[in-house]
């Protein structure tokens, strides 16, 4: 009943604003659609399987509409076997480059994230930071809030500042990975409150570099036996620290961001903290061209019990705790790209594994 | 009578190695009927990368003009100061995140120039070969020079 009460909302609201596309001449209404194509190979030692991420084929679905102030905004993200409504935000532009949106959106305290999406063809590399994994790519931070999120982007001279703060409904926890709030479907657990912001400084206010502050809190129930026995606590309070710069000199760009959590457990059980980062280079080559490498490290996530949660017990290195990757993107046509990585991975047990990737992404129309 | 022959031979080469645009203008353009009265180079870019422009409470609608290579050249080192790449990836990147409108391609240069004529809030550019005779067009400043 839930459910198909969710359906009609989604549709109505779908079929309300779709509506307005039909003025698509008129000044203040418009539409997107988008879909954002990858294609992958993975060869490789040391790794028995690819990981969540690594399907052969994925699609990302995305909708836009704009009527006046008015806005929806959804992203359908679909692999082999999976599919799910990442995003269905409804916003309202308060001001011009101020919007308040309703629905579930990703949290703003990531810094990878909030800029690649689920599109493979918009990042460089073909791989993403462990810590920015997905939570159902066996990503062990809450990537999506259901809730209120406020965006702003404002000038200061030439400079600009860029914050976003969101609040809602936190994922409940089980045994190997999170279970966001879905918008069509039940929600079973107890879902705690989500906090997340991030405040950014532009030094071109249309510029494509920034760098940044970020904060999350989310306060997670578990919501099952093998989550409770590994934790020792039914609920556990996840704060995140970050600071992030992604930074574009000439024909050179920079990614790093830095991130320490700290996971709060009900007593008598300790509290842990760990801490994890990256860097990223990329270098704008002739014939359309970019070399990426990239560095990834982490420090005390072997000693954490809420990491080894995520752990997939088929004993697959599915959470890293070091990488080296290196690799070439050729922008070969418009919006087509074709990119190949090479990485070198450590597991927190210690396991090794070099990893070979090619990656054909594009988007459409 | 050789020499003269040689000497025509290297001014026709010359010729022909000389850009399609030699001499040519790129124009920032809106319809004859727009309120817009001018727009300095940071608004520009600004509308050009998807971010709000307002001329008297109106949003700004930019409209891109690929018709020719060249113009598309020019227009990402002169206008959004971007490669081709880095252009299309930071347009999308701004519709993914907060549902910003991208700015609709056009191909076809008469139909550009429709477009811009329609709308009061649309925005584009052009060679000014292309305009300079058309009534329903204005130019409103000249963004590159030959």
């Amino acid at each position: 009943m839930t459910r198909s009460w969710r359906a009609r909302l989604f549709a109505a609201l779908l079929t309300a604003f779709a509506a307005h596309t039909a003025f698509a001449g008129h000044e203040q209404s418009s539409s997107e659609f988008e879909v954002f194509l990858a294609t992958e190979a993975l060869a490789g030692a040391g790794q028995p399987h690819p990981r969540d991420d690594d399907a052969w084929f994925n699609a990302d679905v995305i909708f836009g509409l704009t009527h006046d102030k008015f806005r929806v905004f959804g992203e359908f993200y679909v692999v082999p076997g999976e599919h799910e409504l990442q995003r269905f935000q409804v916003g309202y532009e308060l001001v011009p480059e101020t919007l308040l949106w309703l629905g579930r959106f990703q949290q703003p305290a990531s810094a990878w994230n909030t800029e690649n999406h689920h599109g493979r063809y918009l990042q460089t590399s073909i791989t993403r930071p462990s810590i920015e994994d997905w939570e159902d790519e066996e990503g062990f931070l809450p990537q999506h809030i259901a809730g209120a999120l406020i965006e702003s982007r404002r000038q200061l001279g030439s400079d600009g500042l860029l914050m976003s703060a969101g609040i809602g409904a936190a994922p409940s926890l089980s045994s190997d990975r999170y279970q966001p709030v879905t918008l069509v479907d039940n929600n079973p657990g107890r879902h705690g409150r989500a906090l997340a912001a991030k405040i950014a400084y532009l030094p071109d206010y249309a510029g494509t570099s920034s760098a940044g502050l970020l904060w999350g809190r989310d306060q997670l129930f578990v919501r099952d036996p093998i989550a409770l026995a590994s934790l020792q606590s039914n609920h556990a309070t996840l704060t995140i620290y970050g600071a992030y710069a992604d930074w574009s000199v000439a024909q050179w760009r920079f990614i790093g961001a830095g991130y320490y959590v700290y996971v709060d457990l009900d007593s008598p059980t300790r509290d842990q903290s760990f801490v994890s980062g990256y860097v990223q280079a990329e270098r704008q080559l002739p014939h359309r061209l970019t070399a990426f490498a990239r560095i990834e490290d982490s420090s005390r996530m072997q000693d954490s019990t809420y990491v080894a949660l995520f752990k997939d017990h088929s004993g697959d290195i599915d959470i890293t705790a070091r990488r080296a990757a290196a690799g070439l993107r050729w922008d070969y046509a418009r919006r087509q790209a074709l990119s190949c990585e090479f990485s070198h991975v450590v597991s927190l047990q210690q396991r090794r594994a070099y990893e070979l990737r090619l990656q054909w992404s594009a988007v459409v129309p | 009578m050789k020499k003269l022959a040689a000497n025509l031979c290297l001014v026709l080469l010359l010729g022909t190695a000389t850009p399609v645009f030699a001499g040519e203008e790129l124009v920032l353009i809106v319809s004859a009927g727009s309120a817009i009265d001018d727009l300095d180079s940071s608004e520009v870019r600004k509308l050009f990368l998807g971010l709000t422009v307002e001329r008297n409470g109106h949003r700004l609608h930019p409209l891109l003009n690929e018709s020719d290579a060249e113009l598309k050249e020019i227009f990402l080192q002169n206008i959004v100061s971007m490669s081709d790449s880095t252009y299309d990836r930071y347009v999308l990147q701004l519709s993914l995140r907060q549902g910003h409108t991208q700015p609709v391609v056009y191909r076809r240069n008469a139909q550009l120039i429709n477009s811009v004529a329609a709308d009061m809030a649309a925005v584009s550019y052009a060679w000014r070969k292309d305009v300079g005779h058309d009534g329903r067009i204005r130019i409103l400043r000249v963004v590159w020079h030959d």
